[in-house]
C-alpha cells in the first residue's frame, strides 16, 4: 500500500507577496483577538482564586517559615533553615509523622479493600439499585464533627458502648484513647466509615464501563466469577484506582479533626502523650497552642514535600504497573507468536516429511 | 454551536466584570468613617463573649438606655475557641470586635500584646476602679500600669461534695460539719488526702474525680506558680511545687483518683454513679456541676453539696474580663459598654442567669446574689452567693507568665495523665514533666 497519509502540500502562490501589507479592518483585528485571548480570560478566574488562596499562602508560609515567628508578637528575625532543622530533630515531629504513617496505612489499605468489595456487590444485578448506592455514601454526607462524636463516645474507655460490650464478654477493656495502637485504629475506623462508601461508588462507576460483552465470552469460555473478578474488572478499573489511591494518600496525610475531636477535653491535643497527634493537628497546636508560628510554617512546608514526594511515587508506581501491564502482554503476544511460528515450521517440516514420506511410498 | 456576536461580547463584559469584581473584593472593608465624639450617632457596638455569661438581657437594657446605639453580640461556645479566635483576628491585624472578652486562663497571652488593647484610664476607668476586688484589677493591669480590662466573674474555690456518698462512709453530711472535718479555716491539703484515704478505705471508691484540678488548685495557691514575680521560670528545682506533686502522687497511686476524663466525665454519668465524692468548685463551676448530673439523668436528690471550705487556703480559678481592642472604632462608647456590663446591678444579674460570681465587692452582698436560685436549690439550698463570698477573701493573684498555660496544659497535663492511670510513680512523672518543660518551653 502506497497511499500516503499527509495531506499534500499546499503550493505557495508563485507571486511574490504585495510589499504593503493589505489594511486589516478594526472589526477584524477585536474578532482575532477575541478569538486568541478570551479564553484566557474565561479561565482567568480560577487561576486569579487559586493564586490568591492557593499559591499565596504557600510562598507566604515559607516566608514565615525561615523566620522566628511569634503568632502574637509577630516576626522576631530571620533565621534561614533553622526552624526547619530544629523540628527535623524534634521527637514530636517524628512522633507526629509515625502516627499519621499509622492512621494513613490503617484507613487506606482495609478502605481500598472494602472499597473494592462494595462496588463489585453493586455491580451485579441486585434488586433496588439507587437505594444501596445511596446507602453507602451516607456516612459520607454526614459531617465528620458529627461522626466523631457518635465514635468518640462510642470508643470511651470507661463508658463507652465498645468497652461495655467487651466486659460483658469478660474480655478487657481496651485503652481507645490513651494507648498508641487502639487510638490508632479507633481513629482509622472513623476515616473508613466516612470514606470507604464514597470510595466504592467511584469504583463502581469505573466497574460499570467495563464493556458487559467481554465478560460474556469470558463467560462462555468457562471463567468463574472469582476468575473473572480478577482477571477483568480489577485490570480494567486500573486508571480509577490509581486516581483513588492518589485521593486517599492526599487526604490520609492530612487527617486533622478525627483526632482533634476525638478527645476533645484532654490537655494535649492528640492524646495525652500525643499518643494520635498527627502531624496537621501538631502544626496547629505549634502555632495556635504554642504560638510558634515559624516552626508551625516549617512543618507545614515539610508536609507539603512529603505529601508531593507520596504524590510522585504512586504516579510512578502508577505506571509501572500500567506500563509493566503493557510490556507483559506484548512479551505475552510474542511468546505466542513465537510459539505458533514454531508449531507452523515444525507442521511445515512434518508435512514436508510426510510429503517426502508419501513420495518415496509412491516410488517405492 | 454559532455564537453570535452579541453573546460573545456580553461574555468578554462578564469576564472582565468577574476579573474586577476579583480584584476589589480583596480589597473591601475599611471604609466607614470613625465616629468623632457625637453621642447621637447612630452607633453599632460588637462584642465577643463565650461560654455562659448572662448578658443577654443586659444588652437589651442599654440598648434602651442609649437608643443611639445597636449591639451585635457573639457568643463563642468555650473559652478554648474563644482563644483560637481571638488569636487569630490579633494575628490577621483585623475583625476584632470592639468589646472582647478575655478568660483568666489565657491573660497571659493577652499581656504578651497588651499594646493592642486601650488603656481604658483614658476612657474612664479611674473613675470606677475602686468597684473591684483589688486582685482583680490588678490581674487586668499590665506591666506598664495601664488598665486594658474590666473585671467580670470570679472563681473563688469552694469544696463539691456528695452528701449520700459521704453518708454511705460514715462520714458527716451537713455542710458545716463537712467544712469543719476538712479543717475550716485551717484546712490543708494533707487533711484533705487523709479523709480521702478514710473514704476510699470505707467504700472503697476514689475520693477525686482526676488529679488535674487539684495540681491546678494546689499550684494557683502559691506565691509564685510556674514563673516567679521577675518573670522567670520556676519549676525545675522549685522544692515546694515538687513536694506537692509527691503529696498528690503519692494519694494518686493509693486509689482517691476516679481516672476520669475532665470536662467528659462519661457524659456525666460520673457525677451520678458514685466514681468519687469530692470535687473542686470554682463559682463557675456549680453551673457546670448541674449541668453534668443533669445530662446523666440526675437531679438536686443526687446528693450534691457544697461546702464553705478549701484545702490549702483561698484560691481562684478563672474568671473574665472585657476588654476594648485598639482596632474599635469607638472606643469611648465600647468601654462605656463594659463598664456598664461589669456594674454591681449587671453582675448581680448575670449571676442569677449563669451563676458567674461577682468581681464587684458591691455585688456580691447583693440580695439577688446571697438569695436562693435555681442553682442553690440544686445544692440542697446551700447559700451559694455567701459561701462564694467568704471564698472570695484572702486571694492573691498569682503572676503568670507567658507560657504558663502550656506548662499547666502540655507540661502538667502528661504527667497527671500517667499518675492518674498508673503508667508512671510520682518521681517519674516529675522527670517527665521536667524533660517536657526542657523541650516545648525552655529550649522552644
Amino acid at each position: 500500500m502506497t497511499a500516503t497519509l499527509t495531506p499534500p502540500q499546499e503550493q505557495k502562490p508563485a507571486a511574490a507577496a504585495p510589499a504593503t501589507k493589505p489594511k486589516v479592518p478594526f472589526k477584524h483585528r477585536l474578532n482575532r483577538f477575541d478569538v486568541k485571548a478570551s479564553p484566557y480570560f474565561y479561565i482567568a478566574p480560577f487561576f486569579i482564586l487559586f493564586g490568591l488562596v492557593g499559591l499565596f499562602p504557600l510562598g507566604y508560609t515559607f516566608v514565615v517559615s525561615l523566620n522566628k515567628w511569634n503568632l502574637l508578637t509577630g516576626p522576631g528575625g530571620f533565621v534561614g533553615l533553622a526552624n526547619y532543622g530544629a523540628e527535623l530533630t524534634d521527637p514530636f515531629f517524628w512522633n507526629s509523622l509515625f502516627n499519621t504513617v499509622s492512621i494513613f496505612l490503617l484507613s487506606a489499605i482495609p478502605q481500598l479493600v472494602i472499597a473494592v468489595l462494595i462496588a463489585a456487590v453493586l455491580d451485579q444485578n441486585i434488586r433496588n439499585k439507587t437505594f444501596w448506592r445511596m446507602s453507602v455514601l451516607i456516612p459520607y454526607v454526614v459531617t465528620p464533627v458529627a461522626v466523631t462524636l457518635i465514635f468518640s463516645s462510642a470508643f470511651d474507655e470507661k463508658y463507652g458502648a465498645i468497652n461495655n460490650l467487651l466486659q460483658f464478654f469478660h474480655l478487657n477493656p481496651v485503652m481507645w484513647k490513651t494507648e498508641t495502637f487502639p487510638s490508632h485504629v479507633a481513629i482509622a475506623t472513623m476515616v473508613n466509615w466516612r470514606w470507604t462508601g464514597y470510595n466504592a461508588l467511584i469504583l463502581l462507576a469505573a466497574m460499570q464501563a467495563v464493556p458487559r460483552d467481554i465478560y460474556e465470552s469470558a463467560a462462555l469460555d468457562g471463567a468463574g466469577a472469582i476468575r473473572r473478578f480478577f482477571s477483568m474488572t480489577l485490570p480494567s478499573i486500573r486508571p480509577t484506582m490509581i486516581f483513588v489511591i492518589v485521593t486517599a494518600t492526599v487526604g490520609g496525610l492530612q487527617i486533622f479533626t478525627e483526632p482533634k475531636l476525638f478527645n476533645p477535653t484532654t490537655a494535649t491535643p492528640g492524646g495525652p502523650q500525643r499518643q494520635y497527634q498527627t502531624t496537621v493537628l501538631y502544626l496547629w497546636d505549634l502555632a495556635f497552642n504554642r504560638q510558634n508560628f515559624g516552626k508551625a510554617s516549617a512543618v507545614a512546608w515539610m508536609l507539603f514535600l512529603i505529601i508531593v514526594l507520596f504524590g510522585v511515587l504512586n504516579f510512578v508506581i502508577g505506571r509501572r504497573i500500567a506500563s509493566t501491564e503493557a510490556r507483559s502482554s506484548k512479551r505475552k503476544t510474542a511468546k505466542v507468536l513465537a510459539a505458533y511460528n514454531t508449531q507452523k515450521i515444525d507442521n511445515e517440516a512434518a508435512g514436508a516429511l510426510a510429503l517426502t514420506a508419501a513420495a518415496e511410498e509412491k516410488r517405492s | 454551536m454559532k455564537i453570535s456576536r452579541r453573546t460573545k461580547g456580553a461574555a468578554a463584559l462578564a469576564g472582565v466584570a468577574a476579573f474586577a469584581l476579583l480584584a476589589t473584593g480583596c480589597s473591601s472593608g475599611g471604609s466607614s468613617a470613625s465616629s468623632t465624639g457625637n453621642s447621637t450617632d447612630p452607633i453599632t457596638l460588637s462584642v465577643t463573649t463565650f461560654g455562659t455569661m448572662g448578658y443577654d438581657d443586659l444588652y437589651k437594657q442599654y440598648e434602651q438606655l442609649h437608643p443611639n446605639i445597636t449591639i451585635n453580640a457573639t457568643n463563642i461556645d468555650t473559652g478554648d475557641n474563644a482563644k483560637t479566635d481571638w488569636q487569630t483576628k490579633e494575628a490577621a491585624g483585623a475583625g476584632l470586635p470592639d468589646v472582647q472578652a478575655v478568660e483568666e486562663g489565657w491573660l497571659s497571652a493577652v499581656m504578651q500584646v497588651s499594646d493592642q488593647f486601650n488603656d481604658l484610664s483614658q476612657y474612664g476607668a479611674n473613675d470606677i476602679k475602686d468597684r473591684w476586688v483589688p486582685w482583680k484589677l490588678a490581674q487586668a493591669t499590665d506591666a506598664k500600669g495601664r488598665i486594658i480590662g474590666y473585671g467580670s466573674d470570679i472563681g473563688p474555690e469552694g469544696l463539691c461534695y456528695n452528701s449520700k456518698d459521704f453518708a454511705a462512709a460514715g462520714l458527716p453530711t451537713d455542710r458545716d460539719q463537712v467544712a469543719a472535718l476538712f479543717g475550716g479555716d485551717n484546712a490543708t491539703w494533707a487533711d484533705y488526702f487523709k479523709i480521702g484515704a478514710q473514704y476510699k478505705a470505707a467504700t472503697g471508691k476514689a475520693f477525686y474525680d482526676q488529679s488535674g484540678f487539684i495540681w491546678n488548685a494546689m499550684v494557683n495557691q502559691l506565691k509564685e506558680g510556674y514563673y516567679k514575680t521577675d518573670g522567670s521560670l520556676n519549676v525545675d528545682g522549685n522544692a515546694q511545687l515538687e513536694a506537692l506533686w509527691t503529696q498528690l502522687a503519692s494519694a494518686t497511686s493509693s486509689g482517691l483518683s476516679a481516672n476520669q476524663t475532665a470536662w467528659d466525665w462519661g457524659k456525666g454519668k460520673a457525677f451520678t454513679d458514685g466514681s468519687f465524692s469530692t470535687f473542686v468548685c470554682p463559682g463557675w463551676m456549680l453551673g457546670v456541676v448541674k449541668g453534668q448530673v443533669t445530662s446523666a439523668g440526675g437531679d438536686a436528690t443526687s446528693g450534691w453539696d457544697f461546702a464553705n471550705v478549701f484545702p490549702g487556703g483561698a484560691a481562684n480559678w478563672g474568671g473574665s474580663f472585657l476588654t476594648v481592642p485598639t482596632q474599635s472604632k469607638h472606643p469611648q462608647e465600647a468601654a462605656d459598654l463594659a463598664a456598664f456590663l461589669t456594674n454591681a446591678q449587671s453582675q448581680a444579674a448575670a449571676f442569677g442567669v449563669a451563676g458567674t460570681f461577682p468581681s464587684v465587692t458591691a455585688a456580691q452582698t447583693d440580695p439577688a446574689v446571697t438569695g436562693t436560685n435555681a442553682l442553690s436549690t440544686f445544692f440542697n439550698n446551700a447559700p451559694i452567693g455567701t459561701i462564694l463570698a467568704a471564698r472570695a477573701k484572702n486571694v492573691v493573684a498569682q503572676y503568670k507568665g507567658p507560657d504558663d498555660s502550656v506548662i499547666q496544659s502540655q507540661v502538667f497535663g502528661p504527667a497527671i495523665q500517667e499518675i492518674d492511670s498508673g503508667k508512671a510513680d510520682g518521681p517519674t512523672a516529675w522527670n517527665d514533666a521536667i524533660t517536657l518543660l526542657n523541650q516545648l518551653v525552655v529550649n522552644k
